[in-house]
């Protein structure tokens, strides 16, 4: 469901209208804040009260910014995607060099089956 | 109008709005604007502007280094609101217009910087723009010049101020006061900074 949020959630029917234009919000504001204009906050508030949009923007936000520092850090995360403790150089070699969906590789690589 | 419209004072929780409505009018950046918006999320706008006080106006790294990288931040975010805004701390303790505009221009061939100060505003210049420059020999010369305390201070104010300016350019707010402290309507204001938000 991760990877259909992210890659496909336009089309999917696994997502409301409501979660697709809060899909939609993140993808825009860190791709094409432009776009999110007046006409956006108002299909917003067809879903979302004022207090959810300052908390859904707000997030958002945070995100864009602390993800591009963390990505400077070049650090991983501690565990594997298969819950055991690991060390920087192992998560980077299950994880890989850029974010990608965790069931096209790095669980694979956690458990050692990627040549199954 | 901002929008997601900003409560008026009436609305607020006084009570818990107290100390934030305080430092935003000590600090103006942000500005009670910021405070009001934010207070449709109570737990958020207290978190948040705690944050980004914290991370702008304390630490071991001068607030006026600090806050011309704000400025430069918000003018690579095109954030009307927080490009226009300006630390009355930072200017109490000297900052300039003119320090700003060199350090949002060609700081690296400016010689009022010095080599620790250049290093700082590249990497704010550098981390939305080329981040894949920011790789371990960056950090490595940071380390001649700053303490991975304050590294981290710089980035974590860089990725929290950037953030908030991202969402706050969708907002299509303006700072509420005119550069002579006069309070004016976001229309007013609108007029006066204007759509860019160069200097």
């Amino acid at each position: 469901m991760i990877d259909e949020g992210i890659e496909n959630y336009r089309k999917s029917d696994k997502f409301s209208e409501a979660e697709k234009l809060a899909l939609e919000y993140s993808e825009l504001m860190q791709f094409e804040p432009e776009k999110i204009d007046k006409a956006f906050y108002a299909k917003l508030r067809e879903h979302y009260s004022d207090e959810e949009i300052v908390e859904l923007g707000s997030f958002i936000g945070f995100n864009v910014g602390y993800h591009t520092f963390f990505r400077t850090l070049d650090f991983y995360p501690m565990f594997s995607p298969d819950g055991r403790l690991v060390d920087q150089e192992e998560s980077r070699r299950i994880y890989g060099a850029k974010p990608t969906s965790h069931l096209r590789g790095p669980m694979a690589r956690a458990t050692g089956t990627e040549n199954e | 109008m901002p929008n997601v419209e900003p409560l008026s004072e009436d609305q607020i929780d006084q009570k818990g709005f107290t100390k934030l409505l305080r430092r935003s009018r000590e600090i103006q950046a942000p500005d009670e604007l910021f405070v009001r918006i934010m207070a449709h999320a109570p737990g958020y706008a207290k978190s948040l502007h705690d944050a980004m006080y914290m991370s702008h106006v304390e630490g071991n790294v001068d607030h006026k280094l600090k806050e011309i990288i704000r400025v430069q931040l918000s003018r690579k975010a095109e954030d009307t609101y927080f490009a226009n805004l300006r630390s009355e701390k930072a200017k109490g303790d000297g900052l300039t217009e003119e320090r700003i505009e060199a350090g949002c221009g060609d700081f690296e061939n400016d010689s009022q910087f010095t080599e620790a100060e250049k290093w700082a505003l590249r990497y704010a210049w550098l981390m939305y723009r080329e981040p894949g420059k920011l790789n371990a020999e960056f950090y490595d010369e940071g380390k001649r010049h700053y303490s991975e305390a304050q590294i981290m201070e710089l980035g974590g104010f860089v990725a929290l101020h950037y953030g908030m300016q991202v969402f706050m350019r969708t907002l299509g707010a303006f700072p509420m006061h005119d550069s002579e402290g006069n309070e004016v309507s976001q229309a007013q204001s609108e007029k006066i900074y204007g759509a860019s938000v160069n200097g």
